[in-house]
C-alpha cells in the first residue's frame, strides 16, 4: 500500500464528480486563507465571512469550468476579488471602484500576532494599510501575504503584469516611508 | 535612487532568478546606498507581517442535499458537453460507425466496375465512349446532311417539273396559234382565189 498525501486536484477531481465532502475538504484547506485575503481588502469581518462563503460556493458552481487543476488558487482568488468588488459597486454604486476606501481598521482589525512585534507597530501597519488605495493594498495582501507571483496577481485581478508591479512598488514606497522608520525605532 | 544593476524590490519580493540574486547580494555588499535601501524594504517586510492572520470566525461546509444536486445523468451531461476532447471523441467515434456501417450495408460492386477501377482500364473505356459519341455524332450529321439534300432534290425535280408542264402548254398554245394562223391565211388565201372570177376583177 503506498500512502501519499490527496493533493488539491485529487480533491477538485473527486469534487467535480458530485463529492461534497471532498469540496469540505478543499475549503477547509482554503478558507483561512481567503478570509483573511478578503478580512484585508475590505476591513470588515461579516463583509469577509459572507464574501468568503459566497466565494466557495462559486467555486463549487464552477468547478467543472476549471480546467486546470493546478491553477484552483488563483482561479478561486480571482472569484473572491470579483466578488469583492462587486460588493463595492453595490455599496456605492456611484463611486468609482478604484477611489473606494475600506472603513478605518484600527479598532477592527485585531492583531494576533505573538508579544514579539509591539502593539504600537500593529496598529502602525493597519493605519499604513488603510492610506494604500484598494488596488495598492490589494496587491500587497497578494504578494506579502498570500505569496502569489506576479503572473498569479495578474491573473486574479485581471491587469498586466506591469499594472500589478506599479501598483506593488508604489504601495511599497508608501509603507517603507511610514513603517521602516517606525519599525527600526521600535525594534531597538 | 539605486545603483543597482537589478531591482531591489523584486530582489525583496523573491522575483529575481538565482544568477540576478547573487549578483545583486554581492552589489548590496559593497553599496552602503542599496544597502540601507534593501534593509529599509526588509524593515518594511517585518513591519507586515507583524499583521498574523485571524482565524475563520465560521468554519464554511457544504451539505448535500440530493434535491438541489443534479443528477447522475446530468452532471454527465453536462461534464461531457463542458469538455472539448470528449465531444472530438465522440464525433470521431461517430463517423467511424457510420462508415463501418455503410461498408457493412452497400451491396458489393460488380466486377466491371471493379475493373473500371484500373487506372489503364478506365482510359481505355473513356476513349471507347468518346470514340463512339464521335461516330454517332458523325452519323446523326451525315443522316442530317442526306435529308437536307434530299428535301433539296425534290424541291428542283418538284420545280423542273412544273418549269416543264409551263413549257409545254407555252408550246401547245403556240403549236395552236401556229396552227390556227395557217388555217386563217389558207382561208384568206382561198378567199383571194374565189374573190376576182365572182368580182370580175383580173389581177
Amino acid at each position: 500500500m503506498i500512502f501519499r498525501a490527496v493533493e488539491d486536484a485529487d480533491l477538485i477531481r473527486q469534487a467535480t464528480r458530485g463529492n461534497v465532502e471532498s469540496f469540505n475538504l478543499l475549503v477547509s484547506r482554503w478558507e483561512k486563507r481567503v478570509y483573511n485575503y478578503l478580512l484585508r481588502i475590505t476591513a470588515n469581518r461579516e463583509d469577509a465571512l459572507d464574501l468568503t462563503q459566497d466565494a466557495f460556493l462559486k467555486a463549487y458552481q464552477n468547478l467543472r469550468k476549471l480546467d486546470d487543476p493546478g491553477r484552483f488558487a488563483p482561479w478561486l482568488y480571482r472569484i473572491a476579488h470579483n466578488e469583492a468588488y462587486s460588493m463595492f459597486r453595490k455599496r456605492k454604486p456611484e463611486t468609482d471602484v478604484e477611489e473606494i476606501e475600506p472603513e478605518a481598521t484600527e479598532t477592527k482589525i485585531t492583531v494576533g500576532g505573538s508579544s514579539v512585534f509591539p502593539i504600537e507597530l500593529s496598529l502602525a501597519v493597519a493605519s499604513a494599510l488603510d492610506r494604500l488605495s484598494t488596488d495598492q493594498r490589494e496587491a500587497v495582501v497578494l504578494k506579502i501575504y498570500q505569496g502569489f507571483k506576479f503572473e498569479e496577481m495578474a491573473e486574479i485581478l485581471s491587469c498586466p503584469v506591469s499594472t500589478v508591479k506599479s501598483r506593488l512598488y508604489t504601495a511599497l514606497e508608501l509603507l517603507k516611508l511610514e513603517l521602516a522608520p517606525m519599525k527600526a525605532r521600535g525594534v531597538s | 535612487m539605486s545603483c543597482s544593476p537589478f531591482d531591489l524590490k523584486d530582489y525583496f519580493l523573491q522575483e529575481l532568478p538565482s544568477s540576478q540574486r547573487v549578483k545583486l547580494e554581492a552589489h548590496v555588499k559593497t553599496c552602503l546606498t542599496c544597502h540601507e535601501e534593501l534593509e529599509r524594504l526588509q524593515l518594511t517586510g517585518a513591519a507586515l507581517f507583524s499583521l498574523r492572520d485571524e482565524e475563520i470566525p465560521q468554519r464554511i461546509a457544504f451539505v448535500s442535499d440530493q434535491i438541489f444536486e443534479p443528477s447522475p445523468l446530468r452532471r454527465w451531461l453536462s461534464g461531457f458537453w463542458g469538455s472539448t476532447a470528449r465531444l472530438a471523441f465522440a464525433s470521431a467515434a461517430m463517423l467511424s460507425a457510420s462508415i463501418l456501417y455503410f461498408a457493412a450495408t452497400r451491396p458489393a460492386p460488380a466486377p466491371g466496375a471493379v475493373a473500371s477501377r484500373s487506372p489503364a482500364v478506365a482510359t481505355v473505356a473513356a476513349q471507347q465512349q468518346i470514340q463512339q459519341q464521335i461516330q454517332q455524332a458523325v452519323s446523326n450529321a451525315v443522316t442530317e446532311v442526306e435529308a437536307r439534300q434530299a428535301e433539296k432534290t425534290k424541291q428542283l425535280v418538284a420545280y423542273i417539273e412544273h418549269q416543264n408542264v409551263e413549257t409545254l402548254r407555252s408550246v401547245r398554245w403556240m403549236a395552236g396559234e401556229l396552227d390556227a394562223n395557217r388555217k386563217r391565211s389558207q382561208v384568206r388565201q382561198m378567199a383571194m382565189y374565189v374573190q376576182p372570177g365572182e368580182s370580175g376583177e383580173v389581177k
